[in-house]
C-alpha cells in the first residue's frame, strides 16, 4: 500500500463536502474554487475538479449561471442548490462526527 | 518568420505557432479521450476548454504578446493536470463502467511471449495463469494422444494475433485506457532503447567512418544470418517437436508394454498385431525368463527416469519452486537415460538375433470321404490373444486355413509350419515342434484357431499356413466357427471369406461353387461362352443375307 494513494483517497473523500462548504459561504466560479481548494493544498492540479463539478450539478446539488468575464469566454457560476444546501449541512454534521471520532481514536491512548 | 495557426476556443480566437499547435492539439485529444466516454463528458470538455481559453487569454495580457507558444501550452497542461488524473477520479463514480471494461477479455496469440505462435502464452494470458502450465498441458497431450498438434495447429489459425496495443491489453484483460496504453508502449519502447543501445555499444568500438561503415555491414549481416538460422531453428524446433511427439508417443505406449509385460501386470491390452492383442505375458514368451529379462526391466526402468524426472521439474519450476539440484538430476536422469537406452538396444539386438533365419517345415494328413462339415472348435480358444503361456506350452493364435482344388482323388491337408531362430538349424528343430491336432469324426473335420509349442521354444515367429486340398467332386460345409480361420479362399462368385461362412460348397472343375447362396451371381462360362457364339454366327448370317439382298438391287438398277 502506497501512502501517496491513502493521501489522495483521503483528500478526495472530503473534496465534495469542502465544494459545497466553499459555495455556501457565496457563490463562486470554477477559478474561485480551484484556487481556494489549491490554496489549502486539496488539489494539485485543476483538471480533476471540472468533471467532479459537472456531477454535482448532475446530481442537483449545484446551480450555475453564466457571467461576462473581462478576460476570456463567459464563466459558470456556480451555486447551491436547496438540495445541495440540505445537503451541506448534512455532511456538515457528519465531518464534525467524523472529526470527533478520529480525535478521540488517535489522542485517547488505549487502555490494555 | 513563424507560421501560425487560429484556433477557435470557446469562442475565442488563439493563434499558435506550430509547436504550441502540435503540442495542444495532442492534449485536447488525450483530453478527450479520457472523458468522451463518461457521463456528461462533453459538458466538462466544454468546460476545460472554456478554462484553457481563460488561461490563454491571462498569459498573452501578462506577457503582452499575441501568439501562444509551447511554454503557454506546458503552463495550461501543468496547470489542468494530466488527463489520466481526470480519469483516475472518473473511475471510482462511474465504476460499474470501468468494471466491464476490465472484464472484456479476448483472446489473442502473443507475440512478446511466444515459442512457435504465441497460442500458449495468450491462453495463458486469457486464463490468467503462467504460460508454463498451457504449454505442459499441450505437450501432454502432444506425447499422449498427438491431438495437442492438431489443436494447435488450429488455434494458431483461428486464434488473431495481438498486433495494436490495445489488443494486447484486452489480451490481459487490461481495460484500454490511456495510462495503461501509455505503459505498455513505454515498456516496449524501452525494449527497442535497450536492443538499439547494444547495438550502438558494439558498434562503439569502431571509430574511423570505414570501420564504422564495415561494423555496420557486419552487423547487418549478421542481423540477417540470425533471422534466418533462427527461422530456420524455429522451423526445425517444430518438426522435431512433431517427430520427437510421435517417437516419445510410440517410445511410451512400448516402455509402457515393456514394463506391464515385464511384471506381468495385467488389464491393459492395447498392443495389436493384425487385430491380435499381444496378452502381457508376451515379454516371458518373447524372451524367457533368462538374462535378456533383467536387461529388459533395468533397461525400461533407467530409461524412464529421465522423462519422469524431466516432468517432475518442469512441474516444479511452473509452480514456482524449481528444484534445487536441477543441473545434478538432469545429468543423473541423462546418463540414466542412455544407459537404459544401451540396455534395452543390447537386449533387443539380442531377441533379435534369435529371429533372423525362417524355417518352414510341413506336414500332410489325408482325409477320409468326399463330403465334409469343416470346424474349428476342437479345443476352446481364448479370444484374442496372439500369446498365451499355459503351464509349459505356449499358445499361439497365429493359424490361417484356404481351400483348393486337389489333382488328387483324395482330400488332403497340408500344413507349412514357419519358424525362425539364430540359425537355420536353430529355426527347422522350433518348426518341427508344432502341435497341432486334428480330428475327422464322419463328416466332421475340426481343427482349432491356434496351436502349442513347448514353452522353452520361446515365440519365434511361429505360424502355421494350411491348405485344404479338394478333388473336385467334394462338398465342404464351412462352419461359422472358422471365421477367424480362414483366409483368402478362392470361389467362382468373388465372394469375401467371411460371406462363405455358413454355406455349402461343392469344388467343381472351375473352382468352389455355393450350393445354397441366395442372390448371388452365377457366372457359367460355358454357357456364356456358347451364347456369346450363337449370337456371332446368327449375326453373320444377317449380314450375308443383308450383302445378298443389296447386290440383288444393284443389280436391278444397273439393268434400269
Amino acid at each position: 500500500m502506497k501512502i501517496d494513494n491513502t493521501k489522495a483517497q483521503m483528500r478526495k473523500g472530503i473534496l465534495e463536502y469542502c465544494i459545497l462548504g466553499i459555495l455556501d459561504s457565496s457563490d463562486a466560479y470554477a477559478s474561485d474554487i480551484i484556487a481556494k481548494l489549491k490554496e489549502a493544498k486539496l488539489i494539485v492540479v485543476e483538471g480533476t475538479l471540472y468533471p467532479l463539478l459537472t456531477r454535482l450539478k448532475n446530481a442537483g446539488l449545484l446551480e450555475y449561471r453564466w457571467e461576462e468575464s473581462t478576460s476570456g469566454p463567459p464563466r459558470k457560476y456556480y451555486s447551491l442548490s436547496d438540495t445541495g444546501r440540505s445537503f451541506q449541512a448534512e455532511l456538515k454534521m457528519t465531518w464534525e462526527e467524523l472529526q470527533e471520532a478520529v480525535k478521540i481514536i488517535t489522542t485517547t491512548p488505549t487502555e490494555s | 518568420m513563424n507560421k501560425t495557426i487560429n484556433i477557435n476556443l470557446a469562442g475565442i480566437i488563439f493563434h499558435l505557432d506550430e509547436a504550441a499547435y502540435d503540442a495542444f492539439k495532442k492534449y485536447l485529444t488525450q483530453v478527450k479521450n479520457a472523458l468522451e466516454s463518461q457521463e456528461g463528458g462533453a459538458e466538462v470538455i466544454a468546460d476545460i476548454e472554456a478554462r484553457i481559453a481563460e488561461l490563454f487569454s491571462m498569459r498573452l495580457e501578462e506577457y503582452k504578446r499575441e501568439v501562444i507558444s509551447i511554454d503557454d501550452v506546458t503552463f495550461v497542461t501543468d496547470t489542468l493536470g494530466s488527463p489520466e488524473e481526470f480519469e483516475d477520479d472518473a473511475e471510482e463514480y462511474s465504476s460499474k463502467q470501468t468494471k466491464s471494461n476490465k472484464a472484456k477479455k479476448r483472446l489473442f496469440r502473443n507475440p512478446d511471449e511466444k515459442f512457435i505462435g504465441g497460442v500458449a502464452s495468450g491462453i495463458a494470458a486469457y486464463f490468467g495463469t503462467d504460460v508454463v502450465w498451457i504449454r505442459i498441458l499441450f505437450l501432454i497431450l502432444l506425447f499422449f494422444t498427438g491431438i495437442g498438434f492438431i489443436t494447435y495447429v488450429i488455434l494458431w489459425a483461428a486464434i488473431p494475433e495481438a498486433k495494436t496495443t490495445a489488443q494486447k491489453l484486452q489480451m490481459r484483460g487490461e481495460p484500454v485506457n490511456l495510462s495503461n496504453i501509455e505503459k505498455s508502449v513505454k515498456e516496449e519502447l524501452d525494449g527497442v532503447k535497450e536492443r538499439f543501445g547494444r547495438f550502438r555499444e558494439e558498434s562503439k568500438g569502431t571509430q574511423n567512418q570505414i570501420g564504422n561503415f564495415f561494423s555496420r555491414v557486419g552487423n547487418f549481416i549478421i542481423n540477417v544470418l540470425e533471422a534466418i538460422f533462427g527461422f530456420i531453428f524455429k522451423f526445425f524446433s517444430v518438426i522435431l517437436i512433431i517427430i520427437g511427439s510421435v517417437i516419445g508417443f510410440v517410445l511410451f505406449i512400448a516402455l509402457f508394454g515393456v514394463i506391464a509385460s515385464t511384471w506381468n501386470i495385467g488389464g491393459f491390452d492395447f498392443i495389436t498385431i493384425d487385430g491380435a492383442v499381444i496378452g502381457f505375458n508376451a515379454a516371458e514368451a518373447v524372451l524367457g525368463s533368462g538374462v535378456d529379462l533383467t536387461l529388459m526391466r533395468v533397461g525400461t526402468l533407467l530409461t524412464l527416469l529421465f522423462p519422469i524426472l524431466g516432468l517432475i521439474a518442469l512441474i516444479a519450476r511452473a509452480a514456482g519452486k524449481p528444484l534445487a539440484n536441477g543441473r545434478i538430476l538432469n545429468v543423473v536422469g541423462g546418463i540414466s537415460f542412455f544407459v537404459g537406452l544401451a540396455f534395452l538396444l543390447y537386449a533387443g539386438g539380442q531377441v533379435a538375433n534369435t529371429f533372423k533365419v525362417g524355417a518352414t517345415e510341413m506336414s500332410t494328413v489325408e482325409l477320409q470321404g468326399n463330403t465334409f462339415d469343416l470346424r474349428a472348435d476342437l479345443l476352446e480358444s481364448p479370444e484374442g490373444f496372439l500369446f498365451e503361456v499355459d503351464d509349459d506350452k505356449l499358445r499361439i493364435e497365429n493359424v490361417s486355413l484356404t481351400i483348393k482344388k486337389s489333382f488328387d482323388s483324395t482330400a488332403t491337408l497340408v500344413m507349412k509350419h514357419r519358424a525362425r531362430g539364430k540359425s537355420n538349424s536353430d529355426a527347422r528343430n522350433r518348426a518341427g515342434q508344432f502341435s497341432y491336432p486334428i480330428e475327422q469324426t464322419g463328416e466332421v473335420l475340426s481343427l482349432n484357431e491356434y496351436f502349442t509349442v513347448p514353452k522353452e521354444a520361446l515365440y519365434r515367429g511361429q505360424e502355421l499356413r494350411a491348405t485344404l486340398f479338394l478333388p473336385v467332386g467334394t462338398e465342404i460345409f464351412l462352419d461359422p466357427s472358422i471365421e477367424n480361420l480362414i483366409y483368402d479362399i478362392e470361389n467362382v462368385h468373388n465372394m469375401w471369406d467371411g460371406q462363405m461362412i455358413g454355406h455349402t460348397w461343392a469344388m467343381e472343375r472351375r473352382g468352389l461353387v455355393c450350393l445354397d447362396c441366395e442372390d448371388v451371381e452365377y457366372y457359367n462360362t460355358e454357357e456364356i461362352e456358347e451364347q456369346i457364339e450363337e449370337l456371332e454366327e446368327s449375326l453373320e448370317e444377317d449380314i450375308e443375307r443383308k450383302i445378298e439382298e443389296l447386290e440383288l438391287e444393284i443389280k436391278r438398277l444397273k439393268e434400269n
